[in-house]
């Protein structure tokens, strides 16, 4: 087999216990690897209505065909569960060494079930799994944890294991919380509170194993082809900048969520910018292992700390939570890191209880001192999140589940979906994202979808609802579907002449199998109702494909898209336009003929 | 800038009829002053930006002055448009011409290159391309192939003398007002004179457009760190185009040029792959040929937003 192992390694943590498992061919063609595999594992492998902090609930780890290759940004992994923040699916990607090297330890998939007893890590080798005490790392940063175990195994020869962990948000089921590696994080859809459940503080691998390519000139070329695209034009925004420069852009476009959703723009949005971090400071620029674009950029706080800084964190501490000092945002980007918290929500429930706070309908945060733009006791809500303290025991739940506590006022400004906190896209000034907002089977995601490039483009008139949205949105999951299961990076998307062509070439070349671009497409396809088929099974409802009530009931009210709101009817029609471009039901079910369409 | 679009082309020619009888304005349309100088010399002049062959229709007697023109009389006079339209066919070198009255003093370059563009639209061949405005075809603001030039002569042996019926003839592509609209969003081209209030409202209009506009260029990532400024402010002529804009851009900013903005032979300026621009916050626009007004914003970002 060439690509592809061709097995996967299940780990039970209850009995300590593992075994080698084939993974049928048939399987790898009509999902690949990455997040495609992941879904089709979680699915079967997930007993239906296991809770998500239960032992039944498997945590799978896929790899995927393109890893390893060389080809540039495709050291990547795919983390599968289901969510604590959502009951639904959580698929989430996170790249580097630890990518490279799960495909060394000669499977596709890891599939862990049960709980340890104890505090434990694991060790996984060509040879087999060591169940090891984790007691010493409990309370540790993921990056302490990393470090120690690395020293800890590694070999006489030198050989070094690579670690994703979790800190201690994780430790404490905090329902967003994340795994990391090597400063990456799978960081949406609390991976990290299963592993918390399980007691699992990491996994370590150290491996071998090579997997052969089809046709190795092939690739080859593509491959020098891919690189020398991935240094023109189009990711020079990354290259140059990295992701932060979207908060000056979505500003001025009416598109940056402030105040948790209360407004756009923002006032200190140039402060805030990319570009003057990039300007007025020390930033460095870092990539993940077999990256040619090198996007991440780490920028020095006051305190002389490098850390790492994307748009999403910038938008959730900045903006969102009104924070106007660059710094006090690079502070809570290093707890969040330090702490294994997703950024995104942990900035969105901060900017809910802030709102909170500000209508008086929690007595509790007058002691915090908790308001918009109160740096000082936002960070500090940081860690008392990951400890669960105080009120950050009831915000470690997530605005969904806190808001339930406080009352339906507070729950109408819980701005999430299916319990899953909003990234930085404003949806009443991005109609198609607002839409793919409200169908993603993960929740609120801007990364399972690129829904937001039609309404970026000049292609549709962003600030309008129509029937055409549909057919937009399910092409763009499709596409991430595949680039996410190839693996691919997003930000090389714009390189390929014609994506599901080009990787159709590609994959032929790395695996031997015919490929084709139709077969590609079908693939994104396919798994994306795999998605939809794992969440129907764990009890989704048609009210889950919705957004939250501000969204619909107040337009905004400055900016260049002032006045302009989403109404219930609008986006009911967007989501009727997208269940028929799926050819599901009206309300939004998959038919048995769409099942046996996709073999499922 | 599109670059075939903004090029003189030898293949196309432009036709202005000035034989009718201005009897309305009660003198010859074609010579009334604007600036001092004839209309048609203004006319000529502006069509020179874009054709290299201009035939000029006159009436068998009537005087005009001297122009870097093909001037034809018409053999027959007072044929209507129909005639003047053959005659000048003929006596174009192009495949197609522009055909345009003398009348007209705000000819809109971008949008007559973009009629001319839909001679060939969505790989279909038209012999006759003609603007839909307030509701009527604009036969003498259209585009016809010279191949055209028998049927005129047919209609006119049978003195059927509108040309609508030369439309339903041959494959004619009829432009609708919201295509016009995103060249021309007022209508300019199509307004003409017939009466001497006509020509005082044109005079004030025309004092109105030679006055120039301000816009500002933000400029967001790359372009920012590149140029080392967020905001450029520039000067534009009255009917400027996006394509004009990023010329002056360039030339205001050359850090941009390579990196943002490329330049062609004949230095006008567009984005490069990878960046795109925005109007005002609301429109993202990447037609070189989309007309500016004063104080508008341009942004130019990433095309890749998002991510």
């Amino acid at each position: 087999m060439y690509g592809f192992h061709g097995r996967l390694l299940r780990i039970d943590l209850t009995t300590q216990s593992y075994t080698w498992q084939d993974i049928e061919s048939s399987r790898l063609t009509a999902v690949l690897g990455g997040v495609g595999l992941g879904a089709s594992l979680l699915y079967d492998h997930a007993p239906p209505g296991a809770e998500p902090f239960s032992a039944d609930n498997p945590l799978i780890f896929t790899s995927a065909p393109l890893v390893g290759t060389g080809l540039t940004t495709t050291a990547k992994y795919a983390v599968v569960t289901k969510s604590p923040l959502t009951g639904f699916i959580a698929d989430s990607l996170s790249s580097s060494f630890f990518a490279l090297e799960l495909k060394r330890v000669g499977v596709d998939a890891l599939v862990i079930t049960g709980a340890a007893g104890q505090p434990t890590y694991l060790l996984i080798t060509d040879d087999g799994v060591e169940f090891r005490t984790a007691a010493h790392l409990t309370g540790l940063s993921a990056q302490e944890t990393e470090e120690r175990i690395r020293h800890a195994e590694r070999t006489e020869k030198g050989a070094e294991a690579r670690v994703a962990a979790i800190g201690r948000a994780g430790e404490n089921l905090v329902r967003f919380a994340t795994l990391s590696n090597e400063g990456r994080h799978a960081g949406r859809g609390g991976v990290g509170a299963v592993f918390g459940a399980k007691k699992l503080k990491a996994v370590a691998l150290r491996g071998h194993c090579r997997v052969a390519v089809a046709d190795t000139g092939a690739v080859e070329r593509i491959a020098a082809t891919l690189r020398e695209r991935s240094v023109g034009p189009q990711t020079a925004k990354y290259r140059e900048i990295g992701t932060v420069a979207n908060l000056a852009v979505f500003d001025r476009l009416g598109s940056l969520p402030t105040y948790n959703f209360q407004n756009t723009p923002f006032v200190q949005a140039e402060a805030l910018s990319g570009e003057s971090f990039v300007t007025n400071g020390f930033s460095q620029t870092h990539g993940c292992a077999a990256c040619t674009i090198r996007c991440e950029r780490l920028f020095r706080s006051l305190s002389g700390e490098a850390q790492r800084l994307e748009y999403e964190t910038l938008f959730a501490f900045g903006p969102l939570c009104g924070i106007e000092e660059p710094d006090a945002v690079l502070r809570a980007a290093r707890l969040c890191d330090r702490y294994g918290l997703d950024t995104i929500s942990t900035g969105g429930t901060i900017a809910w209880a802030a709102e909170c706070a500000d209508k008086g309908l929690w007595p509790e945060l007058r002691e915090t001192g908790l308001s918009f733009g109160n740096a000082e006791a936002i960070l500090a809500l940081i860690p008392d999140i990951a400890h669960r303290r105080g009120v950050g025991a009831a915000l470690a739940e997530g605005s969904r589940l806190a808001a339930t506590r406080i009352g339906a006022e507070a729950e109408s400004f819980a701005m999430h979906v299916k319990g899953m906190e909003l990234p930085g896209y404003e949806p009443r000034s991005l109609k198609t994202m607002a839409l793919g907002l409200a169908v993603s089977p993960r929740g609120a995601c801007h990364n399972r979808s690129g829904a937001y490039e039609a309404d970026f483009s000049g292609q549709v008139d962003r600030l309008q609802a129509d029937a055409g949205r549909g057919a937009l949105v399910a092409a763009s999951e499709d596409f991430s579907a595949v680039l996410d299961s190839l693996i691919v990076c997003k930000f090389l998307r714009k390189c390929f002449d014609d994506f599901y062509s080009d990787t159709a070439h590609l994959m032929s070349a790395v695996t031997g199998w015919d490929y084709t671009a139709a077969g590609l497409k079908q693939v994104g396809e396919r798994i994306n109702t795999l998605k939809k088929l794992f969440n129907m099974r764990e009890g989704w409802q048609p009210e889950d494909d919705w957004l939250p009530p501000r969204l619909l009931t107040e337009p905004l009210p400055s900016g260049v898209a002032q006045g302009v709101g989403l109404t219930p009817d609008e986006l009911r029609l967007m989501i009727q336009s997208y269940y028929a471009a799926r050819g599901w039901n009206e309300q939004g079910l998959i038919t048995e003929e769409k099942k046996r369409e996709f073999g499922l | 800038m599109d670059t075939q679009a903004s090029t003189r082309s030898p293949a196309l020619s432009a036709v202005i009829l000035s034989g009718g009888k201005s009897s309305r304005m009660g003198r010859p349309k074609a010579l009334l002053p604007f600036d001092g100088k004839p209309l048609i010399a203004h006319l000529v002049q502006r069509l020179s930006q874009r054709f290299s062959d201009i035939v000029v229709v006159a009436a068998p007697d009537q005087t005009l002055p001297s122009l870097p023109v093909t001037l034809v009389h018409d053999t027959v006079a007072y044929q209507g448009p129909v005639g003047g339209l053959c005659y000048g066919l003929q006596a174009t070198r192009g495949t197609a011409a522009f055909v345009t009255s003398c009348d007209v003093p705000f000819l809109q370059l971008p949008f007559i290159d973009y009629l001319v563009s839909q001679l060939d639209h969505h790989g279909r061949d038209y012999d006759v391309v003609v603007p839909v405005w307030q509701d009527r075809l604009q036969p003498l603001h259209a585009v016809y192939r010279r191949s055209v030039v028998p049927h005129l002569q047919e209609q006119l042996a049978a003195q059927r003398l509108r040309p609508v019926y030369l439309y339903d003839t041959v494959p004619t592509r009829k432009v609708s007002p919201a295509e016009i609209k995103r060249f021309d969003p007022e209508g300019l081209s199509f307004l003409n004179m017939n009466t001497q209030a006509d020509y005082q409202a044109a005079l004030a209009q025309w004092r109105t457009l030679s006055v120039p506009i301000s816009c500002t260029v933000e400029l967001f990532g790359v372009a920012r760190l590149t140029a080392r400024t967020s905001r450029v402010a520039l000067t534009l002529s009255a009917e400027a185009t996006l394509g004009d804009a990023l010329t002056v851009l360039g030339v205001e900013c050359p850090a941009l040029l390579g990196s943002v903005l490329s330049a062609d032979e004949a230095g006008h300026a567009s984005l490069q792959s990878g960046y795109t621009c925005n109007i005002n916050g609301q429109d993202f626009v990447r037609d070189a040929h989309t007309r500016l007004r004063a104080g508008d914003s341009l942004l130019i970002l990433s095309s890749d937003a998002g991510g």
